[in-house]
């Protein structure tokens, strides 16, 4: 029960003072991470398009330049200049000191026969009038074809420019070293997985794909992006977190190409999810922190509460105790007054019928002397149930009365196994241990030795009753000094009181032995002997477990008058 | 043994008609007064030895006629009666000269007792007194006529 109250008040600590505060901070970081994250991927995006714009920009520019070398050496030389294999050789060599990227130059007449070349393959008089370039240069003063395999049955492209003189066309043609193509665009990293690489208008790979695709292959992508290249420079994704990559294209200006930048999601968003997993990190490793913390300091929190809760409660039952106590004694001193003086008048009876059967004793000694034998009886027992009521008010007085108390320095050290000693025949009977804890060097105290007796007599006997039939049953007495006060402990592993007995313990007539043999007075007396002495008493028990009685003594017992009476002395 | 004159104070009626018939049996004089007016009275009346007094009692209380008697008649001994609960009134008492206290219900051969101890005392006391007094008209032997006592 006790239990319950705890945990339930500790869990009201916990969700009130942490889980709250707490649930605060996830909606503070959810919020933050939130923002973070989308700013995070429009910033990948943003870069993604960053690049592939840049990389874009840069191959438009060389092979814009590559384009205006070529116009411009028709424009500088007469195809007479150029046929001659020499100063087309010379002209190929300067070029290739201005570029590594040319590769070989070839001069065609009007019907696509190859008049002149230079550079490492034998092409010279091969006919171009049915290539692709040949007939798309036709339309155009500037050509750069795809990727093809040519005579050579090597992947190249090539620059093609037309020059029209009187009628009569001739043309340039510049191979590009596919090698150095491919590297400009495919040195181009991002992250681990991050790739540029350049498809045409049909998806076929103008360079290499590093993740996987040779050059003239079809770009097995392409279907996802092909879609979206609106001559604009267009960002998008595909798939999730494990297969889904990023795109970024950028359409070429020169060609009908685009440049492809393709990063997978994962690498792209790996510095977010570190940072985000980082931070999840601390959290959690705080939070579980601050709700360890919390649930330490709501169980100590929630036990001083129920500690003090406790006390209170003790507190609240002893002053109840007290009161009830007080009461009990005004009425029980009303009452044996009030018994007391009807008892007065039967006794005097009792002693008059005594007096009259004496006188007429010899007279009717012959004639029925049983009768006589019995009414003598009969008027004894009057008597001694006279003295029983007597004994029971006494007892009731005891409690209650303010009496005479005698003041004798009494030294405990001696006093209290004195005491032991006048039970120890009956305990040991019994089994019983008396274990006595006393302080040496106990300060004297004033007080009335034959009370005091009468207190510890009580207290033992009911500890030996209550002893009656316990495992390894045990009496502590101990005596310690405290401040100002003597405290004397009287404690048993016995059978120890209820809850409901204990509240009643200490009023008069109030026993659990079974009738006839106890009158409830011993622990009233007890109480009020400690209260009239100026002392407390106090009781704590576990039924089951044992009790203790607790007796604060004052060092110097309270005494109204010094006057010292004994009635039987007089 | 002279005669000894008791008079017995207390508001019941029965306990005062049964301790008289007991007390006179034994040779005693015994008077009864039910309240402390009553028993003042009969002190006036009569010479009276030992007064035993119920402490509590409805109209004068017992502390009160104690001191009245110790006021007009010194010599009397009171032994005080007490149910108990008026233990500190006995002590009181003793206090203001009562002989002794005796706490209901009490036996009568106790009562017996202290009367008797309580008339000795007060026959020793009466004694002294005489003695003092003769001793007084031997040495001043004219004192007699001049002072009435």
């Amino acid at each position: 029960m006790k239990d319950y109250y705890t945990r339930t008040l500790r869990n009201m600590l916990v969700i009130r003072v942490f889980l709250v505060p707490f649930t605060v901070l996830l909606v503070v970081y959810g919020t933050i991470i939130y923002f973070f994250a989308t700013y995070s991927s429009r910033q990948v995006k943003n870069e993604l398009v960053r690049i592939a714009t840049d990389h874009r920009n840069l191959i438009d520019q060389f092979l814009s330049e590559k384009a205006a070398i070529l116009q411009f050496t028709v424009a500088s030389f007469s195809p007479d200049q150029l046929r001659q294999k020499n100063y087309l050789e010379m002209i190929f060599k300067n070029l290739q000191i201005q570029s590594k990227a040319f590769f070989d130059l070839g001069v065609f007449d009007v019907n696509g026969r190859h008049v002149a070349y230079a550079g490492p393959f034998d092409l010279l008089g091969k006919s171009y009038a049915e290539a692709n370039w040949f007939k798309e240069i036709q339309n155009a003063p500037v050509y750069i074809s795809d990727e093809f395999l040519g005579y050579r049955q090597i992947p190249h492209f090539i620059i093609a420019v037309k020059k029209e003189e009187a009628g009569n066309a001739w043309y340039l043609r510049a191979t590009i070293d596919t090698y150095y193509f491919n590297d400009l665009v495919e040195n181009i990293r991002i992250g681990r997985t991050g790739e540029a690489y350049i498809v045409n208008r049909s998806g076929i790979l103008q360079t290499k794909r590093r993740s996987g695709g040779r050059i003239m292959e079809s770009d097995a992508d392409f279907v996802k992006y092909a879609l979206t290249d609106q001559g604009e420079t267009a960002f998008f994704s595909t798939g999730g977190w494990r297969d889904g990559f990023l795109y970024a294209s950028a359409p070429f200006q020169q060609t009908d190409w685009q440049l492809i930048v393709r990063q997978s999601v994962g690498d792209a968003y790996a510095p977010l999810l570190s940072s985000i997993l980082v931070s999840l990190v601390l959290l959690l490793g705080g939070s579980l922190l601050v709700v360890l913390m919390g649930f330490l300091m709501a169980t100590n929190v929630a036990t001083r509460l129920k500690s003090a809760d406790m006390e209170k409660r003790e507190m609240k039952t002893q002053l109840i105790l007290a009161g009830k106590l007080a009461e009990v004694g005004e009425m029980s001193t009303g009452i044996a007054h009030e018994i007391n003086n009807p008892l007065q008048v039967m006794k005097s009876e009792v002693a008059m019928i005594q007096s009259l059967t004496d006188d007429i004793g010899p007279a009717v000694a012959d004639k029925a002397p049983d009768t006589l034998t019995q009414l003598m009886d009969s008027v004894r027992e009057i008597g001694d149930q006279i003295d029983r009521c007597s004994h029971i008010t006494q007892g009731l007085l005891n409690f209650a009365r303010k009496r005479e108390n005698s003041s004798e320095p009494i030294f405990l050290e001696q006093f209290v196994p004195r005491m032991v000693q006048m039970v120890d025949q009956r305990a040991r009977l019994e089994n019983i241990r008396i274990v006595q804890e006393i302080e040496s060097e106990l300060p004297k105290i004033v007080s009335d030795p034959n009370q005091l007796q009468q207190v510890f007599l009580n207290l033992f006997n009911n500890a030996i009753y209550a002893l009656k039939g316990r495992v390894s049953p045990e009496i502590r007495v101990r005596v310690i000094k405290n401040d100002q006060q003597i405290l004397v402990s009287i404690s048993d592993n016995g059978c120890g009181f209820s809850p409901e007995t204990m509240e009643k313990a200490f009023l008069p007539f109030f026993t659990t032995k079974p009738v006839g043999q106890g009158t409830g007075l011993g622990l009233s007396t007890v109480y009020g002997i400690i209260k009239g002495l100026g002392g407390d008493i106090t009781l704590t028990s576990e039924q089951g477990q044992g009790s203790e009685f607790q007796i604060r003594l004052p060092l110097e017992a309270q005494n109204n008058t010094n006057m010292q009476f004994n009635h039987k002395a007089s | 043994m002279p005669l000894t004159n008791v008079l017995i104070v207390d508001d019941e009626e029965r306990f005062l008609k049964t301790t008289q018939t007991l007390l006179e049996k034994e040779g005693y004089k015994v008077f009864t007064a039910a309240d402390g007016y009553k028993g003042m009275e009969a002190l006036k009346d009569r010479r009276i030895d030992v007064v035993v007094l119920d402490v509590k009692m409805p109209g004068l209380d017992g502390v009160e006629v104690l001191k009245r008697i110790k006021a007009d008649h010194p010599l009397v001994e009171v032994i005080m009666l007490t149910g108990h609960a008026t233990m500190e009134t006995a002590i009181d008492g003793l206090k203001l000269g009562a002989f002794d206290y005796l706490t209901k219900p009490c036996d009568i051969p106790t009562l017996k007792q202290k009367i008797m101890a309580a008339h000795d005392k007060r026959s020793a006391m009466l004694d002294k007194i005489q003695r003092a007094k003769f001793d007084r008209i031997i040495s001043h032997p004219m004192e007699v006529f001049s002072k009435e006592e």
